[in-house]
């Protein structure tokens, strides 16, 4: 009788929460978030588990009347990945390193989505970024002391270059949103590919180490590298910590500050922030710039934190930004845990490939499909409406166990 | 209609690529040189080159022109160009182990089904659920460039695959046999089939009572629901024939190809986004999407047929990126192209 009871009382809650996902606007976008993690990740069951009846091991997990073994257990995989992210201080440097990087990279397309802009070029922007950066520091590093003061030139140095080559980078598809009105959209996945064409193309012919065969530069030297807090991981907590205080910036900058505001209202409404006396094309600009220039400075991170120089084939840290700003509904303060848990996804894909064999690649697919689900609220206030929650219908049996 | 004439964006277009053949010359040593050897190489062994590597490119671009017609923007060209690509060498694979064999004609049917069933996924998700257009296509793109090396290393093990074979080349009979053009007549399938879609699919645009619903889905829904059309299902329409569309381009490729290979941006690297620059310089008219996409595809061909004979050191990644500067140059100076006034909306019937 009494489990009936807390059954009840849970049902309640339930419901309670279903009306809020249904109706509630203030903590919809955290509910709809949430849920998209949840549904990206039965379908991600589903894929592993299916594919497990393909891939060839040695012990199968299960063995399926008709359908044969099955080689990969869901649970199991995502135990893995979990422990693979957690489960020991180099894996919580590794995880905490992704993070920081997500951090600028969600932060960067986030800063656009705030403005109504849709910068997909943040990958572009952190990588010329990172070249920059790589470039300078190392011609830098043969004028200053090999020690900390040397650093503290060096390294800050490298951060402001990498996001003057971001903002740059990113300030073009702004001039070229504001005054020849072509879809940012289409303009940022085009500099992607221009931008990693350039960067390609100069290191492999100019600019990089021509001694060896992989397109790369020289390794940057000790005093501009970040110092390592976690041995086994070159996670750096002072990248943390400026990534953390750039996201409360952000907040506070959009929050508090009147320049926020009409960075936002100019993006959104053009004709009204013109209107309201605001250089409405001036503020759109400044927004994709400086998104680029957080994009720049995650390359500029990359670069002194986990690289330690610029190689052909850097991560798409950029597309991932734009998963981790969905994720938060674009709020900056969002960034900072959607950007933890992408971060565990991608070190923990490590552990799940070496230990249990499935395909890194899978954090990838949980990406595109965390993308995807965010990307219809509908579905879930359709979902919600079905079960007869919300405005949308009457509620004629609401009670009926 | 209009009788096809050189527009001044077609004009501007031509200009800026011939800018950047001659600021290619000069980027490599002995450019002057460069001009009498690039003369040299347009044969006819050349066209059937850049013809062969038009075919994804255009039929992305095709593709895409019929979803945006209706008025759903489809930027997830480059992942159903995936799918077709990964869905055509994964089925002629897995058939070779059935006592069907490997049947390369049923893969190619079963890989346009696959980027078919994606391509009706979306526009669920965009027509139902109302999805943002460009979030969700974005997703279809990073999904497929996910799943494909996924599924390639859980069936062979690494994100390629072994060589599975190739489509054989169809020579047409007599036309084959012409002095000079005749070995344009002797190319693989998907090659005539390129050649059969452009002017179809300029007819059902132009000339239909489909492409008039077509039109109107993506201009005006608002009278196509009055004179009786369901918006949505000319909507649906539209987005799964882009699925088709990408099905053919993305298979076409992988059996030319006789192989997927799913590292780095797969071996698509791109083409569905050039495929979407192509129908937006060729301002959504099938021909002129084709002859954008035969410019860049022809540039790789030059490209490449440099590098063999010549010996020249022409950056491919250069070459690669020629087709992106193009559009961005277009979109910007040559003015905005003008999309159907309804895309990206979401359109609800008053029932």
């Amino acid at each position: 009788m009494s489990d009936d009871d807390s059954g009840e009382g849970l049902r309640a809650q339930g419901l309670a929460a279903l009306d809020r996902l249904v109706d509630a606007t203030a903590a919809e976008r955290i509910a709809i978030s949430l849920a998209s993690l949840g549904f990206a990740i039965i379908v991600g069951t589903v894929l592993v588990f299916v594919s497990g009846f393909v891939a060839e091991c040695r012990d199968p997990f299960i063995y399926l009347p008709g359908l044969g073994f099955g080689c990969y257990n869901p649970l199991e995989v995502y135990w893995t990945m979990f422990i693979g992210s957690f489960g020991s201080m180099t894996d919580i440097g590794q995880t905490l390193l992704q993070t920081t990087l997500l951090l600028f990279t969600g932060l960067s397309v986030a800063v656009a989505f705030r403005a109504g802009l849709f910068n997909i070029g943040t990958q572009g922007q952190m990588v010329l970024g990172a070249l920059a950066t790589a470039l300078v520091v190392l011609e830098l590093a043969a004028y200053v002391p090999d020690n900390a003061a040397g650093m503290l030139i060096v390294i800050p140095v490298g951060v402001v270059v990498g996001g003057i080559v971001g903002g740059f980078w990113g300030m073009i598809p702004g001039l070229m949103k504001a005054y020849a009105n072509a879809h940012e959209v289409i303009t940022t996945i085009m500099l992607n590919f221009v931008a990693i064409g350039i960067a390609f193309w100069l290191v492999q012919v100019h600019v990089g180490d021509l001694t060896t065969d992989s397109v790369q530069t020289e390794s940057v030297p000790a005093v501009a590298r970040l110092p390592a807090t976690i041995s086994g991981s070159r996670f750096s907590v002072i990248a943390l910590i400026g990534a953390l205080l750039v996201a409360v910036g952000i907040y506070l900058l959009y929050k508090r500050t009147v320049i926020g505001y009409d960075l936002r209202t100019s993006g959104i409404q053009e004709s009204a922030a013109e209107y309201g006396g605001v250089n409405a094309k001036r503020n759109i600009v400044t927004s994709m710039t400086l998104s680029g220039v957080l994009g720049g400075i995650a390359g500029a991170i990359y670069v002194m934190m986990v690289q330690y120089r610029w190689q052909a084939g850097i991560p798409p840290l950029g597309f991932d930004g734009i998963a981790v700003s969905i994720l938060a509904g674009n709020n900056p303060i969002g960034v900072i845990p959607a950007a933890l848990l992408f971060g565990s996804l991608k070190t923990g894909s490590v552990a799940v490939d070496l230990s249990l064999g499935v395909p890194g690649e899978l954090v990838e697919v949980l990406r595109g499909l965390i993308i995807l689900f965010i990307a219809m609220p509908e579905f879930f206030r359709m979902i919600g409406k079905r079960f007869g929650y919300g405005n949308g219908s009457v509620v004629t049996d609401g009670g009926e166990a | 209609m209009k009788a096809p004439s050189v527009t001044r964006r077609q004009g501007l277009l031509i200009g800026g690529i011939l800018f950047g053949l001659i600021t290619l010359g000069l980027l490599i040593d002995g450019g002057g040189q460069l001009i009498g050897d690039v003369a040299g190489v347009f044969s006819v062994s050349y066209l059937a080159s850049a013809i062969r590597l038009t075919v994804p490119i255009a039929f992305a671009a095709m593709g895409g022109i019929f979803a945006e017609k209706t008025g759903v923007i489809n930027i997830g060209l480059e992942g159903l160009l995936i799918i077709g690509a990964f869905g055509a060498v994964a089925s002629l694979y897995a058939l070779s182990a059935t006592p069907i064999g490997a049947n390369i004609w049923l893969a190619f049917v079963l890989a346009i089904v696959a980027s078919t069933i994606v391509a009706l996924l979306f526009a669920i998700v965009c027509i139902e659920f109302k999805a943002d257009q460009i979030i969700a296509g974005l997703a279809v793109w990073l999904i497929a460039l996910g799943f494909a090396p996924f599924a390639s290393i859980i069936i062979w093990r690494r994100t390629s695959s072994p060589s599975v074979g190739t489509f054989s080349t169809i020579s047409i009979p007599g036309l084959s046999a012409l002095p000079s053009i005749g070995p344009l007549f002797e190319a693989t399938p998907p090659v005539f089939l390129l050649a059969l879609a452009v002017p179809f699919s300029w007819y059902l645009l132009n000339r239909t009572t489909f492409g008039m619903w077509i039109e109107a889905s993506g201009e005006d829904p608002k009278s196509l629901d009055t004179a009786g059309v369901d918006v949505r299902k000319v909507r649906y329409a539209g987005v799964l024939l882009s699925g088709v569309y990408c099905g053919i381009g993305g298979a076409g490729l992988a059996l030319n190809t006789g192989q997927f290979v799913g590292s780095g941006d797969t071996m698509i690297d791109g083409r569905g986004w050039i495929g979407l620059t192509a129908y937006l310089i060729g301002n959504y008219n099938p021909v002129g999407a084709f002859l954008a996409s035969f410019l860049f595809a022809g540039l790789e061909a030059l490209q490449l047929q440099l590098q063999q004979i010549a010996g020249y050191d022409v950056s491919s990644t250069l070459v690669g990126i020629i087709p992106y500067v193009a559009v961005l140059i277009v979109l910007t100076f040559v003015g905005r192209t003008r999309m159907p006034s309804a895309a990206g909306e979401h359109y609800d019937s008053d029932e």
